[in-house]
């Protein structure tokens, strides 16, 4: 066995055995409500991935420390596992029912699509990569049990299984920083990586614990409180309720989960400045600052789409534009707008669909637990532009700089930020126009528009969850549920990792030379 | 015995926020969440009010230290 395979398959154990203690842990949930069945089905779920995890951590208990290369396979392939284990709890409940096992839950369309390990993957991806998108019918009638598994899969997607990891194991030294970065993460609140995912899991902790109680403040139920607060923070978008946030229809909680998902979008160093006193972090740090002005120009632009468009009060169009900008750029994907209580975005006009959908794309801070390019990517290409048009104006000979944030870069830093912003720009851009190709291919062209399609792959890409009407278990066809995992996936490692896992296979397989 | 010598209070208050304030918000989240859910279960309107009280003080607390903290920061 290879150096590479030890190390990847030691740190893959670790993430598995991560994952067999979150199902562990969640044996509370259904203790509590009685659905003794879930403490059957997250027991046997836990032994899968913990035995899997045991016998790989073990075996190679004495590899090297992750390269840059291993942290990127590790970081595909453990997301990818912990996909793949976390749907077997939503099989075993599903199957457990569809049997006729004394279970004590009850029978449901909703619950039987999860008999197909598909839909069943699907929507573990979906938890874990924070996307929202789902295959459930009408979240409501699903057993206590299931319903806390897809909230807390993206409550721990939501800041990253490699990060729980860390956290857990305490390792020092440069593999813990290698797979930390290959998370899609790189900012550090501390020297030590150690100390730094700790600072990240208290402040993600104690403003879970806010969440839950503005929201119930603010009028939610108890338990809609835990599970919105949960997904809202970590920008995930699964509800509880069959009509998403549009089940309350009070104006009150859309105001308070604003600032719950604007503080998930927020990159957790300048959270952590913040707690400390330092408030002007909130206009001083460019990617924060940025999250202000980029929500309110396009919540306004919705607005006015919107007033022009659907809604015939400014209020309505405001109290909905506003809510559904800020929930897909910060690609928590909670809905409001829907047939039951005003218009279903899929029936918002195009321009309005595609401006939502240009949210999705550029996400909020990187850092933070949402998806998109981030903001920061989209500033250095726009100030990258700037100055590459600039330069013909100089002579050769010009010393210049690229001031971005606080920092001011030499050519040669700010030539290589520009052109690493802009291939996961052009990476992001071309898996949406071929996913969105392949959509329209096999969607019903009289059902679904193009912007319909577009908005969809954008939202699963994106990592947000707002659908335009195609994700189901029965409208979206098999070949789209799997591009869609696709999507999901590569969204939430922001591409490059995945390429890098899958050249490395193909590789190895002898089919890339 | 002190309350810091407890497992689960040392291990907040070690890898926490080096903070009291803060320190205490997340050891006391938990017990006025799992409060709330045990009075919301009783379903009269004076705990309910009781219930919703202790949400607010929570929230207010948090927002009123980070904002004491700002002020005194600067």
């Amino acid at each position: 066995m290879n150096g590479t395979t030890a190390t990847i398959g030691r740190d893959v154990g670790r993430i598995l055995e991560a994952l067999g203690g979150l199902m562990i842990v969640s044996i509370v949930v259904p203790l509590v409500w009685g659905e003794w069945f879930g403490v059957l089905a997250f027991g046997v779920s836990a032994l899968v991935p913990l035995a899997v995890g045991y016998g790989l951590h073990r075996r190679f208990a004495e590899a090297d420390s992750p390269s840059r290369l291993h942290g990127m396979v590790v970081a595909a392939t453990g997301w990818l596992f912990v996909g793949v284990f976390g749907s077997v709890p939503f099989l075993l409940v599903a199957w457990g029912v569809h049997l006729g096992l004394p279970t004590g839950l009850e029978g449901t369309p909703t619950l039987s699509a999860f008999r197909d390990p598909l839909n069943a993957v699907f929507e573990s991806m979906s938890g874990f990569t924070g996307t929202g998108l789902t295959m459930t019918d009408n979240e409501e009638v699903l057993p206590r049990t299931l319903q806390w598994w897809r909230t807390f899969s993206e409550w721990i997607g939501g800041v990253g299984v490699i990060v729980l990891t860390t956290a857990i194991l305490a390792r020092p030294g440069s593999g813990s920083l290698t797979l930390y970065e290959s998370e899609a993460r790189s900012e550090k609140i501390h020297p030590s990586i150690v100390s730094t995912v700790r600072t990240i899991w208290w402040i993600f902790i104690l403003f879970t614990f806010v969440s839950i109680l503005a929201l119930f403040a603010a009028g939610m139920p108890i338990w809609g409180a835990i599970n919105h607060a949960m997904t809202g923070l970590a920008t995930g978008g699964f509800s509880i309720t069959d009509n998403s946030i549009a089940t309350y229809d009070s104006a009150l909680i859309d105001a308070v989960l604003i600032p719950i998902m604007l503080l998930g979008s927020i990159a957790f160093p300048v959270h952590y400045l913040i707690l400390q006193g330092d408030l002007r972090n909130i206009y001083e740090d460019l990617q924060t600052r940025w999250v202000f002005i980029y929500m309110s120009l396009g919540s306004a632009l919705l607005w006015a789409f919107l007033y022009v468009g659907p809604y015939d009060s400014p209020l309505s169009a405001l109290r909905y534009g506003g809510f559904q900008f800020v929930s897909a750029a910060t690609c928590t994907g909670f809905q409001t707008a829907v047939d039951a209580t005003n218009v279903a975005l899929g029936a918002w006009p195009a321009q309005a669909q595609l401006l939502v959908a240009f949210g999705m794309f550029v996400g909020g801070a990187a850092g933070s637990t949402v998806g998109g390019i981030k903001l920061i990517r989209g500033l250095t290409l726009i100030k990258g532009i700037r100055y590459q048009i600039g330069d013909v104006f100089y002579p050769d000979s010009a010393v210049r700089r690229l001031d971005i944030d606080d920092r001011r870069l030499t050519e040669a830093e700010a030539n290589r930020e520009f052109v690493e912003a802009a291939i996961i720009a052009v990476l992001w851009t071309t898996f949406l126009v071929v996913g969105t190709v392949l959509l329209l291919v096999i969607l019903p062209a009289e059902e679904f528009s193009l912007a319909n399609a577009f908005f969809e792959v954008a939202s699963a890409q994106g990592n947000v969850g707002l659908s335009s009407g195609i994700t189901g278990p029965e409208s979206l066809p098999t070949l789209g549920k799997i591009s869609f995992l696709g999507h999901m996936w590569i969204g939430r490692l922001e591409i490059i990792p995945v390429l890098v896992a899958a050249r490395t296979l193909l590789s190895r397989g002898g089919m890339y030379q | 015995m002190k309350l810091s010598a407890l497992p689960f209070v040392s291990a907040v208050l070690e890898s926490g926020a080096d903070d009291r304030i803060y320190d205490g918000l997340l050891l006391t989240g938990p017990v006025v969440i799992l409060l709330i859910a045990v009075l919301e279960t009783t379903r009269t309107r004076f705990l309910s009010g009781v219930a919703k009280a202790l949400a607010i003080a929570y929230v207010t607390a948090f927002v009123a230290y980070v904002l004491y903290r700002g002020v005194r920061g600067e």
